[in-house]
């Protein structure tokens, strides 16, 4: 393995390289004027585009509109998910009950709650919000549920013969057992989170970045879509790399758990 | 037994207090009647939508393109991931761009598809396979790099071929992989799938639940969002899910 920061530069390299490949087919497509530009402008016409929209300040509203919209979303639906889906978890004549209630509303997920929440609450912030929560809230509840139920017993038993109360039960045993669910739960409700907040953002707002590639494609502005598309591609891997496997490399190290791919 | 009983029961008692508090709700509410129709008028909405046909065609439009896309990812997307992910070269060089191609989602490249492919089939078709292929391509490729070099070694020592290997350690040890994003590609492709037919406006659930969306057709709208909600419950609980227990189960990749 090479450290330091000539291992960093090759990794870097390494990763760029097939960008700045497809970089070049995408050039000399353009170039050699098959297509008309409506249908793909060439980079350095996206590149310009993208800082002239990083200069008026356009694009930054379009991403603080998302982002904003994603993070508001979680700090509502993951308290109230992961508290709610502890306390299910923990009665074990409801939980068999709500389990596959949460895993339908879970199917749901996501856009199909678009015609509703724009009939309940017209267009803009909160129908997207009222989707997002409804996204995120049942991934992560039935995932907890799921994380708590899926505690061994036994870990509950020798906690109780060594004298433990319900509430070392619950915080030192079902709690961090279900943690490695509640963090996938919370993973994925991001990924879908996003997905639908793109969708949503298309039809039932005018900010946002799904906003603005579905404007620009009724004017026919290819170039504007793909600085769009990218903006999207950056964040998702920005939130992944800097948010999503922190958290969970933080949690297999805390608690010795090989996160399951679920 | 008795428990199965139990939950059952609990079942009814939840959906008969629903129904109830809803049709309470809708009668009594002080808001227009398309605000919360009564569960009596979803039910009629089921029953018109059945008699003039036009449910089994949506509901038929919406699942024959699913089950392209998932013909699609297994035939054509988990090869590529597989071979992709034989070499270390080309692994190496393809992750990078799996990894965003897969992030971004199938509704983000939905209006590129506009005016590319304009207002139709296609464009939801692209839409929907391309949701579908690159997360069944990424994880076979993850799969396969996932696979402990040591058993490769072990393999080879004993002197086993290039074919051996691929078909004994690497095949087997992606599998689980595999399975995972076969479930999770078409999860995104069902909902980009209603996005797509919401935005494109040809036919299929999506477009129904969309189109009753401006004619206050709510009680439509419902239906709809049930119809989608257990079709994908069918899909998952009784295919997607067994295929990827099975795997995990098969070749003992998980430790509980």
């Amino acid at each position: 393995m090479m450290h330091g920061w000539r291992g960093d530069l090759l990794a870097v390299g390494r990763g760029a390289a097939p960008f700045a490949l497809i970089l070049i087919a995408w050039a000399l497509v353009t170039r050699a004027n098959v297509l008309p530009a409506m249908f793909l402008p060439p980079p350095a016409d996206v590149a310009r585009t993208g800082w002239d929209m990083l200069k008026d300040g356009s694009l930054w509203t379009n991403i603080g509109a998302s982002v904003g919209r994603v993070l508001v979303s979680l700090v509502i639906s993951v308290p109230l998910a992961v508290g709610l889906g502890i306390f299910v978890g923990l009665r074990r004549r409801l939980s068999p009950v709500f389990e596959p209630i949460a895993g339908f509303f879970n199917s749901l997920s996501g856009i199909a709650w678009l015609p509703l929440a724009v009939t309940w609450f017209g267009l803009g912030w909160v129908s997207v919000i009222f989707i997002m929560f409804n996204t995120i809230f049942f991934l992560v509840f039935y995932n907890t549920l799921v994380g708590v139920r899926s505690v061994p017993r036994i870990f509950e038993h020798a906690v109780r013969t060594l004298g433990g109360s319900r509430r070392h039960i619950i915080f030192q045993v079902l709690i961090p057992g279900a943690m490695p669910n509640i963090v996938t739960g919370i993973r994925m409700s991001i990924g879908f989170g996003w997905r639908a907040l793109i969708a949503a953002e298309m039809i039932a707002t005018s900010t946002g970045l799904g906003f603005l590639i579905y404007n620009a494609s009724n004017f026919h502005q290819t170039d504007t879509i793909l600085v769009g598309i990218v903006t999207i591609g950056i964040l998702w891997l920005l939130t992944d790399r800097l948010v999503l496997q922190p958290i969970e490399r933080w949690t297999v190290e805390r608690w010795g758990l090989v996160s399951s791919s679920r | 037994m008795e428990r199965h009983w139990e939950i059952v029961s609990t079942w009814v008692l939840i959906l008969a207090a629903t129904i109830a508090a809803w049709s309470l709700g809708a009668a009594t509410l002080p808001v227009p009647d398309y605000f919360l129709p009564p569960p009596s008028a979803v039910l009629s909405a089921f029953v018109e939508l059945i008699a003039k046909g036009m449910l089994p065609i949506f509901v038929a439009e919406s699942l024959r393109r699913i089950v392209l896309a998932a013909l699609l990812g297994l035939f054509v997307g988990v090869p590529i991931g597989l071979l992709l992910g034989v070499s270390r070269v080309t692994a190496d060089f393809a992750y990078p761009v799996l990894n965003f191609f897969q992030s971004v989602s199938g509704i983000a490249w939905l209006p590129l598809m506009l005016i590319w492919f304009g207002f139709g089939e296609r464009t939801i078709l692209v839409a929907v396979n391309y949701t579908v292929l690159f997360p069944v391509i990424f994880n076979a490729l993850l799969g396969i790099r996932s696979v402990p070099q040591i058993y490769v070694n072990a393999l080879r020592t004993l002197g086993a071929s290039r074919w051996r290997i691929v078909r004994d350690v690497l095949l087997p040890g992606a599998l689980p992989n595999i399975a995972m994003g076969v479930r999770l590609g078409l999860a995104y492709g069902w909902r980009a799938l209603i996005a797509a037919e919401m935005l494109v406006g040809a036919n299929g659930l999506g477009f129904m639940i969309f189109n009753a969306q401006t004619f206050h057709l709510t009680a439509r709208i419902m239906l709809g969002m049930g119809i989608i909600g257990a079709l994908w419950v069918v899909l998952d609980y009784f295919l997607l899910r067994p295929l990827e227990e099975a795997t995990i189960a098969r070749w003992g990749m998980v430790q509980r």
